[in-house]
């Protein structure tokens, strides 16, 4: 090839790419959300006088310009794999894979977040519960870094301590350790959470714990959609779909769940949501601020009240066979001090299930 | 608006160029002039209005001085067009500098003027005085055409950091200057090599040092490392803009100066600053240093020289005590060098170099650094002060996870890729080779800088602030 040739295809190749993008970015329709990052994305902003004299219009043009650049996730994967693959980076967007299994750094230790979390348990406790009967539970869910990060590599939280910190500014609940019970298949390989069909012993050991048993029997169906989890689209990494199962038995078919937000009955599995941008909101119809599960079948009054992050979305249907009643609070989604306006707390069981990703991220809690 | 941004690249660049081959040419100065207005406003808008206000009094001055050339009334203009020059320079830059200092000696409260830094002052400013000082001289005669003047000031390739281009270098281009495919292929060749180093490696060491400043579990050797990444990322952050910008003057039919010449292979300090910031440098030197006398003064006074242009140039880069030390530093270091060290350093075959990196290292944490304390605190732990340990695991993993970018970087700081790249032109099959290969990788390097500008949010640009 002569330096002319060679000249004329770089020139061309350059302008082709260029300008078939700038045309393709005109041309095409614009995106609502990204599907792979769920999030809805930048659309092109309203020019103004003042916002082009304060630089906000710049500032959103080029937001606008990232959001709906034409093959967005393919050149996300582009950059993921040359990130992990050809330039050796451990992590990519924080997320890293290992074994099939990807996982977020959780780190470090934030004691400033777990004091904070305590302190709204505290207050929970503090205003519906010290004068009352009630027996008041503590369980903390490890995220998958638990399992993954410090055998391969990757900094990781002194979980021990993390645990025992947060024992000492909760002693006024009983702790109940499941960590023996829990390994990395238990988790989605695609995402945070853990698996409803591997979490029975969980809920059967965290039942035992507060005095009831469960038989656990149930039948176990998948989902014909396959589960991509959130670390999927953040990670832009090429990764295999999870399977998606859910657990029923004749007690849970006969279940109602009552949804405080919208005074209206849903399903204990929303199949619906499958479809949607999270497939797991299909357990207690995702993030809501305050459900209650009723049991008709129930064969004791007991009542269990779990103030809980989205871990217990799909647990909490496991112990509908031991209650008459079982009470969801999110109180990152509704304020702690709304709760007698919905809640009598007499005598019921309270169980405050987290994870340690949300609790080492526990601004978002009220 | 940053070169290394999908507006600049996928909306902008396209556009102008498209324009600028469209018009004939006595409107293609024009053209080049609107669309750097343009991409100056894009990003601060407001600040326009200082930019036409030097370019208007260089204009001015520029003609008067040539008008009135060998009378006094000269000096007066040139004086007044300095004195303008620097005071806008200084108004938007140093007076909070000042009015803070000021305040801490005297108890007073002088409240600071809190001003923005207009990108990229610090560059068309001495631009400007260059181009003054040249008529004044007699060097270049002074520009009749406020376009081609303006186009020469705001030239979007070279406007917000360099190379610090002098007019008498391209006054001749801006009236008359030919366009070839092989300009353009050299120039696109230029700035996505200038992209990659930016995108690729400078972004990457980035967020290295980004996430070094954010751990709370620090060690020495996790000091060390953050020391490295700063000196790689600000090397290939700044010399990949020049790159870029060196490459678009190629597109538009001009020659930029080289700005950088593999500096970290230097053999002494002296050598680092004829590699490092070229454009800069000689600045200094021909509008400062000689005209104080250079060397041809006696030896208190030739140190003195050193020392005051040192002493400018750290406070050229920030108006913080961080760069007054960064610049006396480098002054001591030059004199000694100049004294006897120079001599001893040319003897050595591996020291000088040793000397030469430890040094300009540590020079770059005093430059990164958010105070003086912060960074004598930076060079304490390096050394193993306040009792940190010496490895932490986190240190350990970005250690690993940054291995390959780090390696990368030190042999691209390095003239040997491009001694490699010689060599195998030699080869009559291996050079057939690189012919066909050049534009294909050219293009990946391209795909993949688009890559990580989509997927990134970690995009700064270390000399916007000066």
């Amino acid at each position: 090839m002569s330096v002319k040739l060679k000249n004329i295809s770089l020139v061309v190749m350059t302008a082709i790419f260029l300008c078939g993008f700038l045309l393709w970015s005109i041309l095409k329709p614009t995106d609502a959300e990204s599907v792979s990052e769920r999030r809805p994305l930048a659309a092109f902003p309203a020019v103004s006088m003042e916002s082009v004299l304060s630089g906000t219009f710049m500032t959103d043009f080029e937001k606008y310009t990232l959001d709906q650049f034409p093959l967005r996730d393919q050149f996300r994967t582009v950059k993921a794999v040359t990130a992990c693959y050809i330039l050796g980076q451990k992590d990519n967007n924080g997320i890293y894979v290992k074994d099939g299994f990807a996982s977020k750094l959780e780190y470090p230790f934030n004691t400033d977040s777990i004091e904070y979390a305590a302190s709204r348990f505290q207050f929970v406790y503090d205003r519906y519960m010290a004068d009352k009967e009630l027996k008041v539970y503590l369980s903390v869910i490890p995220d998958k870094n638990y399992f993954m990060a410090q055998k391969n590599g990757y900094p990781s939280m002194d979980y021990e301590k993390f645990v025992s910190d947060l024992r000492e500014h909760t002693e006024f609940a009983e702790y109940i350790d499941i960590t023996h019970l829990l390994e990395l298949p238990d988790y989605y390989c695609t995402d945070t959470h853990w698996r409803q069909e591997k979490i029975t012993d969980i809920a059967q050991h965290l039942a035992a714990g507060m005095g009831v048993s469960l038989s656990a029997e149930y039948n176990v169906n998948q989902v014909d959609t396959p589960f991509y989890g959130v670390y999927y689209g953040q990670s832009a990494l090429p990764l295999a779909a999870d399977n998606l199962y859910y657990l029923d038995n004749a007690v849970l078919k006969d279940c109602k769940v009552y949804d405080f937000e919208t005074n209206a009955y849903i399903p204990v599995y929303d199949l619906e949501k499958i479809n949607g941008n999270d497939s797991y909101e299909m357990f207690l119809s995702g993030s809501k601020s305050l459900l209650m599960i009723e049991n008709p079948n129930a064969t004791t009054d007991k009542e269990l009240i779990i103030f809980r992050d989205s871990f217990g979305s799909s647990i909490a249907p496991l112990f509908a066979e031991g209650y008459e009643k079982i009470i969801l609070v999110d109180i990152r989604y509704i304020s702690p001090n709304m709760l007698d306006k919905f809640i009598e707390f007499t005598n019921q069981d309270v169980l405050f299930l987290y994870s340690t990703s949300v609790l080492n991220n526990s601004i978002t809690i009220k | 608006m940053l070169f290394s941004s999908i507006p600049f690249l996928f909306y902008f660049i396209p556009c102008v160029v498209i324009l600028y081959f469209a018009v004939p040419k006595c409107l293609k100065n024009s053209v080049l002039l609107l669309s750097s207005l343009f991409f100056y406003g894009w990003g601060e808008p407001r600040y326009l209005v200082f930019m036409l206000i030097s370019i208007t009094q260089g204009y001015i001055f520029g003609i008067l001085i040539e008008k009135h050339c060998g009378k006094g009334r000269s000096k007066v203009f040139l004086t007044a067009s300095v004195l303008l020059s620097l005071l806008l320079l200084g108004y938007c830059k140093y007076a909070d500098f000042f009015i803070d200092n000021f305040n801490v000696l005297t108890g007073m409260s002088v409240p600071l003027l809190e001003i923005a830094l207009p990108i990229g002052i610090s560059f068309y400013t001495f631009q400007i005085l260059s181009y003054t000082i040249d008529v004044y001289r007699g060097d270049v005669p002074a520009q009749k055409s406020y376009i081609n003047l303006a186009t020469y000031i705001a030239m979007f390739p070279q406007l917000i950091a360099g190379p610090i281009v002098r007019y008498s270098d391209i006054a001749r281009q801006l009236e008359n200057r030919t366009h070839s495919l092989s300009g353009a292929a050299l120039g696109i060749r230029r700035f996505i090599v200038g992209l990659s180093k930016k995108v690729l490696i400078a972004n990457i060491l980035g967020e290295f040092v980004f996430a070094f400043k954010a751990s709370d579990e620090k060690s020495v050797l996790y000091f060390w490392l953050y020391a490295v990444a700063y000196m790689l990322q600000i090397y290939f952050d700044f010399s990949g803009y020049s790159d870029m910008a060196i490459g678009l003057g190629h597109v538009f039919g001009f020659r930029f100066m080289e700005n950088f010449n593999h500096p970290y292979i230097s053999g002494s300090i002296t050598e680092f600053w004829r590699r490092w910031h070229i454009s800069l440098g000689s600045w200094f030197r021909d509008y400062l240093y000689i005209p104080l006398g250079g060397n041809q003064v006696s030896r208190p006074r030739w140190f003195l020289n050193i020392f005051v242009v040192w002493m400018a140039t750290g406070f050229w880069h920030g108006a913080e005590w961080n760069f007054v030390l960064w610049g006396a530093m480098f002054a001591i270091l030059l004199m000694i060098e100049k004294l006897w060290l120079l001599e001893w350093l040319k003897k050595l075959k591996v020291l000088n170099h040793i000397y030469v990196v430890l040094l300009v290292m540590i020079s770059f944490v005093i430059f990164d650094a958010a105070s003086v304390t912060e960074a004598f605190s930076y060079i304490t732990a390096m050394f193993g002060g306040w009792n940190i340990p010496i490895v932490t695991f986190e240190s350990v993993y970005y250690l690993r996870s940054y291995l390959i970018i780090l390696v990368i970087a030190i042999i691209g700081a390095t003239p040997l890729p491009k001694k490699l790249a010689a060599a195998a032109e030699k080869s009559k099959y291996i050079s057939v080779a690189f012919h066909i290969a050049e534009p294909v990788v050219l293009m990946l390097l391209l795909t993949v800088c688009t890559a990580f500008l989509i997927d990134g949010s970690f995009n700064p640009f270390l000399y916007f602030r000066f």
